[in-house]
């Protein structure tokens, strides 16, 4: 891996800041020793609520299977082409800015480094480059071209399953040749992982009986793209179970599955506007509300008190953020999980309406079989949202009976007014930290799988701009856990802002300046950002978890 | 809310889109939601009580999901339901077919279950009689087969919505008042359901 890390260096173009930095931070000269995990600030004092994961772990995990499939040789073909691949990756992108290309570089970094531990043959995925050409024949809409990124699923018969724009029958000859290029590949006993042409990514995430592919021309790096695909893999099995779409598909191969999705596509469609604008997915956490801890705690208690047996998870939370989470001893929610939760509830309304019993599956957690989710607002009109999720489908009304226990109690606690007067302040401003050219910042305790983030403010106020700020830390976010090269810390300066990234095993720092700043501004900066999060730890993050 | 005593059991039933939650939308807050269509997920429950001949009856109110995707654990929402509430667009032919899929599902296994088809839509008719899917005829026969009430509702202007749930909270009452006279030993309401279901739901 070291060995790997210097040849790449010394590989690197258009003398950019960032690999520099890179190699800086290898001497270890990162501005204080890195926290122990668990010790850093947000780290829960009673253990966490969350499965520990690590960025992109689904992607590199299931890989090796796949890798076991490919036939060994090719490596030595690997080794004398790359510098054919280079040349040909330079011929496709046409960049503009410095930063695209830095992140196409990368990329191309990244995938080199995949084929020469997995004896992906560079062959093939040159001829597909080639092959992408014919990829845009039979859409005509301009509009549909113009799309950031596309997103299409579908199944291993070729029959379309979802597309994000346009509609699937439309598509269905987009579909064929996408399902052609994965079948061509894998004739060769090999996989399409992904295209790069005309600077569009082509990503592909083959999970029996599904295929899912995205085309973007977005800042993100494959493996975040690949992970978006994930999400929405997760999604479909949320609905469905990993059981029942096998079953499906071992009964019909063409069979057409969106009949049983029927009316998922605006979860689907949800979850993806939501990717595209809520850091959770990309730090692979949760925001807690910002209220006070004392109210916080309060809060828990009774959410623990108002259980039944057959509850497993209590989540109280408010547009997307996370108010308090009671799991039952010793049974742990994954992250993605409660993201497909979280967008669940904020892609339907009709929440608000009654009460909510549907059978749901967590495939993190067991991808075999359904929870029942118990889903309701405590009062009509205010934004808090309590789920529970229960083991047993009969048991409706003794955990709809846990909602109105819970509610008496915080009532008569006399928390409720504080709860509703915390969801005022959603969001705290960045100018309490205190710290000139401060713009925004993102700070996740691993050990506790939550994150917090202060507003973002002024001058990213349109959603354009917001985007773009989220994707720069996607980019460093992908630098930072390359895996073939991770980076400790990184310094990027760019025209409209500055942006430091430090990354230790306890937590995630992402940090955003003005232009005007400077490296050793920033740097201290950093130290006096992480005293006010230590100081105020209690407020941004949940401390103590609860358990049944 | 939910912790409300239930008397009655109701189930809406029908393929989706055809307006089931528009139906309990008009009847429990008495509105109508103009808007992009949102699926229901799962099932939403919601209680309501309505006055009947002097004593009050409370409608526990099941509006499932009409997506296919839910059809399996349809079951546990009709489960001991007294009255089954079976909806077809009056204006889709097709949705009638699945209406006929419903009832047959009731007959087989749900036998207690007072069937109660709901043609919806109806101000869609008002304004092009054209539109009209099913026939009003031909739905009527087929409900005095099935022995069930036949009823065409608007959720758009309310007509006959508040006609239908009195008549399904009506039946109820003569229903349970016939098997008190008949039956010497009061009703076990909880015979065809799990005895939590009651017991949870009246225990407060």
């Amino acid at each position: 891996m070291a060995a790997d890390v210097h040849k790449k260096g010394g590989d690197v173009p258009n003398g950019s800041l960032v690999p520099k930095d890179g190699r800086h931070a290898e001497r270890s000269e990162s501005p204080t020793p890195g926290l122990a995990q668990g010790t850093e600030p947000g780290a829960g004092q009673e253990g966490a609520m969350f499965v520990h994961a690590q960025s992109y772990e689904d992607l590199t995990s299931t890989e090796n299977p796949d890798a076991t499939v490919q036939i060994p040789g090719g490596r030595e073909d690997a080794q004398s082409d790359q510098t054919k691949i280079e040349e040909i990756s330079k011929d496709f992108s046409k960049l503009s800015t410095q930063l695209t290309g830095i992140a196409l570089d990368l990329e191309e970094e990244m995938r080199q480094s995949k084929e020469d531990k997995q004896d992906l043959s560079p062959k093939a995925s040159r001829r597909d480059s080639v092959l992408s050409g014919k990829e845009d024949e039979g859409v005509s809409m301009d509009a549909w071209h113009m799309h950031q990124k596309h997103v299409f699923v579908l199944s291993e018969a070729g029959k379309p399953v979802y597309s994000r724009y346009g509609s699937e029958e439309a598509l269905s000859s987009t579909m064929g040749v996408m399902m052609a290029l994965v079948s061509f590949v894998e004739v060769q006993k090999n996989a399409i992982r992904s295209i790069h042409a005309d600077g569009y990514k082509v990503v592909f995430v083959r999970r029996s009986p599904l295929v899912l592919v995205a085309v973007a021309r977005t800042r993100q790096s494959e493996q975040e793209i690949a992970q978006e695909l994930l999400y929405i893999y997760y999604q479909i099995l949320s609905l469905l179970t990993l059981t029942q779409l096998n079953r499906i598909f071992q009964q019909k191969q063409n069979y057409d599955l969106r009949r049983l999705l029927a009316g998922s596509e605006r979860i689907t469609d949800n979850l993806l506007d939501l990717m595209a604008r809520d850091p959770s997915f990309l730090m692979g956490a949760a925001r807690c509300l910002p209220m006070a801890s004392g109210v916080r705690d309060i809060v828990s208690t009774c959410l623990q008190q108002a259980k039944a047996k057959s509850l497993v998870f209590a989540i109280l939370l408010a547009k997307n953020q996370l108010v308090s989470l009671v799991r039952k001893k010793d049974q742990f929610l994954h992250h993605i999980d409660l993201h497909l939760l979280f967008n669940l509830i904020s892609s339907s309304s009709s929440f608000r309406e009654g009460e909510a019993w549907t059978p749901i599956c967590l495939p993190k957690f067991n991808s075999s079989g359904f929870f029942s989710a118990h889903i309701s607002y405590l009062e009509q009109d205010t934004d808090l949202c309590l789920l529970l999720i229960s083991t047993d489908r009969e048991d409706f009304f003794t955990v709809s009976d846990c909602k109105r226990k819970f509610q008496d109690r915080l009532k008569k606690r006399g928390v409720y007014q504080a709860l509703l007067e915390a969801l005022h302040t959603p969001f705290y401003s960045v100018s309490q930290v205190g710290i000139p050219f401060l713009r925004h910042f993102i700070y996740k305790s691993k050990s506790s799988g939550l994150f917090t983030s202060p507003e973002i403010e002024a001058p990213y106020i349109t959603e354009k701009e917001k985007e773009r700020l989220l994707g720069l830390y996607q980019y460093l976010h992908s630098r930072a856990h390359n895996s073939s090269r991770p980076l400790m810390n990184i310094y990027y300066t760019g025209s409209h802002e500055n942006l430091l990234a430090w990354v230790t095993n306890a937590f995630e720092l992402y940090v955003c300046f003005s232009p005007l700043g400077t490296k050793a501004a920033a740097v201290s900066a950093v130290h006096k950002l992480m005293r006010w999060i230590r100081k105020e730890e209690d407020r941004l993050f949940i401390l103590t978890p609860q358990t049944y | 809310m939910s912790g409300q005593r239930v008397d009655a059991k109701v189930v809406m039933l029908g393929k989706e889109y055809v307006g089931k939650t528009s139906l309990v939308e008009r009847y429990v807050h008495n509105r109508f939601l103009v808007g992009p269509y949102q699926n229901t997920i799962g099932a939403a429950f919601v209680a309501k009580v309505i006055p009947v001949g002097g004593r009050t009856v409370t409608l526990g109110i099941w509006d499932t999901a009409g997506s296919e995707r839910y059809e399996a654990m349809s079951r546990i929402y009709y489960r001991g339901a007294k009255g089954a509430i079976v909806c077809y667009d009056l204006t889709d032919s097709s949705s009638f077919q699945r209406a006929k899929f419903w009832v047959n599902e009731l007959q087989n296994f749900e036998e207690n279950c007072r069937i109660y088809l709901c043609g919806t839509k109806s101000d869609l008719l008002d304004e092009d009689r054209r539109k009209r899917g099913i026939d009003f005829h031909d739905a009527q026969d087929y409900a005095d087969e099935i022995k069930a009430e036949l009823f065409e509702t608007s959720s758009k202007t309310g007509q006959n919505v508040d006609e239908l749930f009195k008549k399904v909270a009506e039946d109820y009452v003569q229903f349970t008042a016939f098997q008190e006279m008949t039956e010497d030993k009061g009703v076990d309401l909880s015979q065809k359901t799990t005895p939590t279901y009651f017991y949870s739901c009246c225990h407060h």
